[in-house]
């Protein structure tokens, strides 16, 4: 088994704070990031997620201990921004630049951009090199998108929303072209989505942030785990309640799902019906009460 | 793109094992064989490469595909036959004396339902 212990963080935050005028963005937020992980950062709207990211990658002022890569992203964001690349939902691509154009913009400003690469992952696309941005669709953008920030081959790769907008075809194609063409062991991804479904099996690990906190931080594997599910009999919800599930609902025709952390799986069995929540069923039982 | 509905009830990995073990057993992979890259596995499924190397790390722990250095993973000449004995070790111990139990339960008689002149027996 790999260890990741050995091997250096690519994120280390310790009390990271942020306030915007009456309402505290990051709250003392604390996380790791190992080498080689596409961890999932997610959280509902105006949990922090923005801001956590806008921190790493140097764009705002804020408190707190933070290394990206051994830099802190306050005071060496140049040397920082070789190594790291973003994608985000907000278009920053001119709208009147040729994909030619974009291309050899990036060839000049970038040092680690490689022309070559990029127009091999360009082919099979439809975006053809005088075609300007403004006559794509939000799909062609994001894979121009990609296309170039895959050719920076950068170690850190950071994702808003990435797919927000996007067809089921450009979506899975988008995934398909990370794991194919860029994602390695040398290289860590962080995404952000509220497309949970789609990317929870690509995820090594899981952070959810709710109020400027982490409130959870596993590896997929832990979440397997530590998380099950169980559809209990009625004659057992006395003994199931005895357990402390974490979540209850109730289904029509008298069952009723449970939710339980880190209880033993033969125990558990007896009560039931049991299976492995998805991501989402997870979320939504963490964040009950966010918008109350 | 494969469509593949992926069950709550077993982690990833071993699902993806045993497509792995039933292509063997379908004889779809035979010895010598190479499996798709974990890269190729990983995007095609929209998989992390950690899942689908540790279920290659599990069919290559039980001798069924081995590595060869840098070029990838390869069904063994033994795999069919290896496969063919636990399945079956598993089928005599686990699921036979279930299905027997309740062949008896519902007062059916063994011989008959194998007898290919029988009602029961018939395609």
């Amino acid at each position: 088994m790999m260890s990741a212990s050995l091997k250096s963080d690519v994120v280390t935050a310790r009390g990271l704070r942020k306030a915007y005028k009456n309402k505290l963005a990051l709250d003392g937020t604390s996380f790791d990031i190992p080498v080689g992980r596409i961890v999932g950062l997610i959280g509902p709207n105006g949990a922090g997620k923005t801001t956590a990211l806008k921190a790493m990658l140097g764009l705002i002022p804020f408190e707190g201990d933070l290394k990206v890569l051994g830099k802190d992203p306050r005071t060496e964001r140049d040397e920082l921004m070789n190594d790291v690349c973003f994608i985000a939902d907000v278009a920053v691509l001119p709208r009147w630049i040729k994909v030619k154009q974009a291309i050899e913009f990036t060839a000049g400003v970038h040092p680690r951009f490689d022309a070559a690469k990029c127009w091999r992952f360009l082919k099979g696309t439809q975006l053809t090199p005088e075609l300007r941005v403004r006559e794509m669709s939000k799909g062609m953008i994001v894979q121009l998108h990609l296309a170039l920030v895959m050719a920076i081959d950068a170690k850190f790769l950071v994702l808003d929303e990435p797919t927000l907008g996007l067809d089921i075809l450009y979506r899975k194609q988008f995934y398909q072209r990370l794991l194919e063409d860029y994602f390695d062991e040398e290289k860590t991804i962080l995404v952000t989505t509220h497309q949970v479904e789609e990317i929870e099996h690509i995820l090594t690990d899981v952070m959810f942030i709710r109020d400027g906190k982490i409130v959870l931080n596993a590896t997929m594997d832990d979440v397997g785990a530590r998380y099950v599910e169980v559809l209990v009999n009625a004659d057992q919800l006395d003994a199931a309640r005895a357990m402390k599930p974490i979540d209850e609902r109730a289904l029509p025709f008298g069952k009723t799902v449970m939710l339980f952390d880190g209880s033993d799986p033969a125990r558990l069995a007896e009560l039931g019906e049991t299976r492995n929540p998805g991501l989402a069923d997870l979320f939504v039982a963490t964040m009950k009460g966010t918008y109350a | 793109m494969a469509a593949i509905e992926w069950s709550d009830g077993a982690p990833i990995y071993r699902q993806l094992k045993e497509r792995v073990v039933a292509m063997l057993l379908d004889g779809v992979l035979k010895p010598g064989d190479a499996l798709p890259s974990v890269r190729q596995v990983a995007a095609e499924y929209q998989l992390n490469p950690i899942t689908v190397s540790r279920a290659y790390q599990e069919l290559a722990d039980d001798q069924l595909v081995e590595k060869r250095r840098g070029l990838g993973m390869y069904v063994t000449d033994g795999a069919a036959t290896r496969l063919m004995s636990s399945e079956r070790e598993h089928f005599l111990r686990e699921e036979w004396p279930l299905v027997l139990e309740r062949i008896q339960r519902l007062g059916l008689e063994p011989s008959e339902l194998l007898d290919s002149k029988n009602k029961w027996g018939k395609k």
